[in-house]
């Protein structure tokens, strides 16, 4: 059986500053996978995010998602930035950047209402947040305000999500939360995608996985691709280790 | 109260509102320079636009300086991405440019135009009412008042319409973009708006002015609400009663309206900085002394659960031990025995099971990091409290 294509990325390369941050990169992302995206840091990993979300043009190629350019499946895709990307001392409760999800579907100009609140109070008991949601979000520890972004894609009820870094300064209980919702939207056919750092947890958290670094090195199920040579090609380093079981 | 009296509070009440409004969303995207920038730079197309019509309430003269305004964000930013200069750089070298270059118009065409760089920074809200707007012989009331009335409807309305987007945008532009709701767009928008402001109320407040209305309650409500619309509702309020309250302080010195009022939101700023709950100088400097005392209180206690040794919890020897004041040493020691965290006999320390569980909760809270357990810390003890 030939698996769809969720996301195809073809000839991709983005350049800052005319400085090339991803060299013609092409990937085919199969609908369904939970793939880790991997490579040091400079590797071009949320910029490929960023490039697949139209966020960044790229300077060559295309990106389609099931077949059509993203700005006529924005309704399929959900997206997490990097914690860090934005204030967290905003003045607004986790309930309120959870509704953010819904604004989405909602278009411009018109007002979230009852329905998109029951949305994001069922998306914010998924994460477990559900007592915090009239909590400043300042307030809330970094394992928290994870949870409250993912609640803000879930809400999105979408077919791909994108996050970028989602375990970065998170608490164990978080991770492991996370990691399991992240499965449970797996085995309900939706393809996850996630920029991650923790090469020892990619084994046990991953299907799939992409070594990128400014080039793609390797793509494909991590029981196949997942090997110290796929390291050392994307890092430079000798990877003799043991971090594959 | 004259008429003139009510009316020069009125503009500057509606000035206030208008500015406030704009000025939330400045601060929180961390750009309230950009607002300083904009006051001085539109000069040129105040000028320009001034040769034109001779009428500075005239729609081409706002149309021109509002360009202007924005002319410098676009400035600004294409110098920036250059990556040559950082932002404040770019800011300062654009208006000081735009502004010199509006002084160096006025200078040389001194005798056309009745303009002149201190009313453009100062402005002069006494003069306001006499510059009347005449409809078929009938007195309509100050321009000014009709200008700033129409430029606070149209943000009203543009606030109320984009609402959702802008703060999204603001938040998040990374997801705004995701989304579709086109944060440059926004961004811009919000700088036209700030502009036209800046264009409509230089004549009668002076940028100066404008300025101080734009940034000081935004900065001041941030201090006191964590909700948006508080945020907007308030700054508007504080802006209108630092206008009033700024108007009669200056109508009792017989001094510059336009410069009490600014005095009067900065000393407004100071107070809540100061006094603020929780993010107040004060309160933050409270919250310091307690957290350092804590620290100093499980360090004691950490001292205590790994000596079995009774010289080292000999009460009169632990300031040599731990390598404290005697004032610091004789503090903690308070504070724990208040706790029944410790319990002394002759003059031997020990932990009491209190005082045992709450360290072993503490140390693993420190080492996990785990924020279930520190929830249950934070209602259990006062440590790690707020």
């Amino acid at each position: 059986m030939e698996q769809k294509i969720a996301i195809s990325i073809d000839d991709l390369t983005v350049a800052y500053n005319y400085k090339p941050v991803l060299w013609d990169i092409d990937l085919q992302i199969p609908e369904g996978v939970l793939m880790a995206i991997v490579g040091p840091n400079g590797a071009g990993k949320s910029t490929l995010l960023k490039s697949v979300l139209d966020i960044i043009k790229p300077l060559a190629g295309s990106v389609t998602v099931y077949g059509k350019p993203y700005k006529k499946q924005r309704h399929l895709v959900a997206y997490v930035p990097q914690k860090g990307s934005v204030d967290w001392d905003f003045p607004t409760t986790a309930l309120d950047v959870v509704m953010m999800g819904t604004y989405g579907a909602l278009g411009w100009i018109k007002r979230p209402g009852q329905a998109q609140k029951k949305q994001a109070l069922e998306a914010l008991e998924k994460v477990g947040m559900l007592p915090f949601q009239n909590r400043q979000i300042s307030q809330l520890s970094g394992g928290q305000q994870q949870r409250i972004f993912l609640a803000r894609a879930l809400v999105q009820n979408a077919a791909i999500y994108f996050m970028d870094e989602p375990f970065q300064g998170v608490d164990a209980t978080t991770e492991k939360a996370i990691i399991q919702i992240l499965k449970e939207l797996r085995k309900a056919g939706k393809t996850v995608i996630v920029v991650h750092h923790d090469l020892q947890t990619v084994p046990e958290y991953f299907d799939w996985v992409t070594f990128l670094n400014v080039k793609k090195i390797a793509t494909g199920p991590v029981a196949q691709i997942f090997n110290d040579d796929n390291l050392t090609k994307t890092y430079g380093i000798n990877y003799k280790t043991s971090i594959v079981e | 109260m004259s008429n003139a009296q009510i009316e020069i509070q009125l503009i500057l009440s509606l000035v206030a509102v208008a500015c406030a409004l704009p000025g939330v969303f400045l601060v929180l995207r961390k750009m309230a320079l950009i607002s300083d920038a904009i006051s001085h730079s539109i000069l040129p197309g105040i000028v320009v636009g001034f040769f034109i019509t001779h009428d500075l309430a005239s729609p081409l003269l706002i149309l021109m300086a509002t360009l202007t305004g924005v002319l410098t964000v676009v400035l600004v930013e294409y110098i920036q991405k250059t990556g040559l200069v950082k932002e404040d750089t770019a800011i300062g070298l654009v208006f000081p440019s735009l502004f010199s270059l509006g002084v160096i118009l006025i200078a040389r065409n001194a005798g056309d135009v009745h303009l002149d760089v201190d009313a453009v920074l100062l402005g002069e809200v006494a003069f306001a009412p006499f510059d009347r707007w005449m409809y078929n012989g009938m007195d309509m009331g100050p321009k000014s008042l009709w200008m700033m009335g129409g430029i606070l409807t149209m943000t009203i309305t543009l606030l109320s319409l984009f609402y959702k987007e802008l703060k999204v945008a603001t938040f998040d532009a990374g997801l705004a973009a995701s989304l579709g709701f086109a944060p440059m767009a926004i961004h811009y928008g919000l700088m036209t708006v700030s502009s036209v402001t800046t264009v409509g109320a230089f004549d009668a407040i002076g940028a100066i002015l404008v300025v101080a209305f734009m940034i000081v309650p935004a900065a001041c409500v941030y201090l006191l609400t964590n909700n948006l619309k508080k945020l907007l509702i308030f700054s508007s309020l504080l802006g209108i009663f630092a206008s009033i309250s700024g108007y009669w302080l200056a109508h009792a010195m017989d001094t510059s309206i336009a410069g009490t009022i600014a005095t009067v939101l900065g000393l407004i700023f100071f107070l809540v900085y100061l006094f603020a709950p929780n993010r107040g100088y004060i309160s933050q400097w409270y919250k310091e002394k307690q957290q350092k005392t804590e620290v100093a209180l499980l360090v004691f206690l950490l001292h205590l659960a790994n000596h079995e040794d009774e010289m080292e919890r000999n009460s009169n020897h632990l300031q040599e031990h731990i390598n404290w004041s005697h004032q610091l040493a004789r503090k903690v020691l308070k504070l724990a025995n208040q706790n029944n965290m410790i319990e002394i006999e002759n003059e031997i320390i020990s932990l009491t099971p209190k005082g045992l569980e709450f360290t072993e909760q503490a140390i693993s809270y420190i080492t996990d990091n785990k924020n279930s357990e520190l929830e249950g810390i934070k209602q259990n003890y006062f440590l790690f409290r707020g």
